[in-house]
């Protein structure tokens, strides 16, 4: 390919950056908070709710992503009027499954950082007065996500890494415009251009994290 | 006048009684030593007193105010009132490791209290000048030794302006130089006239600082009195024994 071919197929495939930043925010900004509400479902005092969740966990960590995707806006849209309504747009059943799929494996992370933290950090918050929640946001969320940083950090690559599996639901992302450039022009290179692309934003990635992690260090 | 009065208190942990009949008082300006051996039960008495653990039975009276009565405690928030009225200091120190001095002694002040952040952070300054610890102001606890960590937990506890500070083993972490700084402090403190009660092994703070012993023993106080009485004249076997394993 001539330079020219490889800046014209790179703005082709890049036309899909936007659906992959959109799932790749999204879903970030939404299964955090949700996996830390679910790893404190898991110490409730509420048996049923820690059995459910425990339950919820477990399936979505023990099935394929894929299938789960495939439920959503294959399968349910056949159960009734409202989910066919509601699972119209390919993106929003994207966005609601990885979402809730991401939620479950960030909630076992944090609950991995919870256990680290020493029984000591709440005494002395009791004995200083803290209440539950100022106990929860001051003290322990600061020290648990420390401890689940790095398991974040692959979390997150894994997350761009996985947004190519919407190709499998027709959502138009870096995968479709490559794999249509390779078609159209019988030439391996779009797929190369494809690597490129992704390794480049886990490059961004991994470097606010290393600097995340390094400021959050104590 | 009495701060705190305890009288039948009982706890056990799975069936094992560890404390079995335990009564004491204490008076405003008292700097009391509970000492024994280990598994006497002097740790979960304490942590009775500031509702870390739940007692089975007895009460307890706080600057008048029933804490627990017969084993029944009143509202949690009427409790988190009366426990308010103490310090808590920590073998382990506990300080919040993601947290500035400053913002360990601040923050406890400024979340539970609504102090104004220059304000809370002023009294920081004088009570870490008590602990002689006004340079380390901006440091993490990760940067400091233990002697230092104990005395900004210390400081902490003093923050809120407790009437009584309760000690559990606060030394017992610390080599000898270390314990050395941090008994300093105690002792400064007792001398300001701070209703002290402490957990300890150190016998010469006991016999020098304290006003009153309590020598526990088998979840029950053996024997209790003032210093010079108590260290002179053991009158129980197990108290005798236990000076003769220490010294």
């Amino acid at each position: 390919m001539s330079i020219s071919e490889i800046a014209t197929t790179t703005s082709a495939i890049l036309q899909g950056l936007g659906t992959v930043l959109t799932l790749f925010f999204v879903v970030l900004v939404a299964s955090l908070p949700l996996g830390f509400l679910m790893t404190l479902g898991t110490r409730s005092r509420v048996a049923p709710l820690r059995w459910i969740i425990n339950a919820y966990i477990y399936v979505m960590r023990g099935t394929p992503l894929m299938l789960q995707l495939f439920f959503i806006y294959y399968g349910l849209p056949f159960v009734n009027d409202f989910f066919k309504t509601a699972l119209h747009s390919a993106m929003v059943c994207a966005l609601i499954g990885f979402s809730l799929n991401y939620a479950a494996y960030f909630a076992e992370i944090f609950r991995g950082g919870l256990l680290s933290i020493d029984r000591g950090q709440y005494e002395a918050c009791q004995v200083l007065g803290l209440n539950k929640v100022q106990t929860t946001f001051h003290v322990i969320l600061p020290q648990m996500i420390r401890v689940a940083l790095p398991s974040i950090t692959n979390e997150s690559i894994t997350l761009v890494k996985d947004t190519a599996l919407v190709f499998a639901i027709s959502i138009t992302e870096i995968l479709y415009y490559a794999k249509a450039a390779v078609t159209r022009t019988g030439n391996v290179f779009p797929y190369v251009i494809a690597f490129v692309i992704y390794l480049a934003m886990n490059t961004v990635l991994q470097l606010f994290f290393n600097w995340l992690e390094k400021k959050m260090a104590y | 006048m009495n701060l705190i009065e305890v009288s039948g208190l009982k706890k056990g942990f799975s069936g094992q009684d560890v404390l079995t009949d335990v009564s004491f008082t204490v008076k405003r300006g008292d700097v009391i030593a509970v000492i024994g051996p280990s598994g006497a039960g002097k740790s979960t008495m304490l942590r009775c007193l500031i509702d870390l653990e739940k007692v089975d039975g007895g009460s307890i009276v706080v600057e008048g105010e029933p804490f627990v009565t017969d084993g029944v405690y009143p509202p949690a928030a009427k409790v988190r009132a009366i426990t308010a009225k103490m310090g808590m200091v920590f073998q382990s120190f506990n300080l919040f490791p993601h947290l500035s001095v400053r913002k360990n002694l601040t923050m406890p002040l400024v979340k539970t209290q609504g102090v104004a952040r220059e304000e809370a952070d002023a009294r920081a300054m004088s009570i870490l000048g008590k602990v002689g610890l006004q340079d380390k102001v901006d440091a993490m606890p990760s940067t400091l030794s233990g002697g230092q960590k104990q005395r900004v937990a210390i400081a902490r506890a003093l923050m809120l302006n407790p009437d009584i500070m309760l000690f559990d083993e606060p030394t017992s972490a610390l080599d000898p130089q270390l314990t050395a700084e941090v008994l300093g402090v105690m002792r400064k403190l007792a001398e300001e006239g701070m209703t002290m009660v402490v957990v300890t092994h150190e016998m010469s703070f006991a016999r020098d600082v304290a006003n009153k012993i309590l020598f526990m023993c088998d979840g029950e106080i053996v024997e209790s009195g003032p210093p010079e009485e108590v260290f002179g004249n053991p009158k129980d076997r197990r108290m005798a024994e236990f000076f003769g394993n220490v010294s």
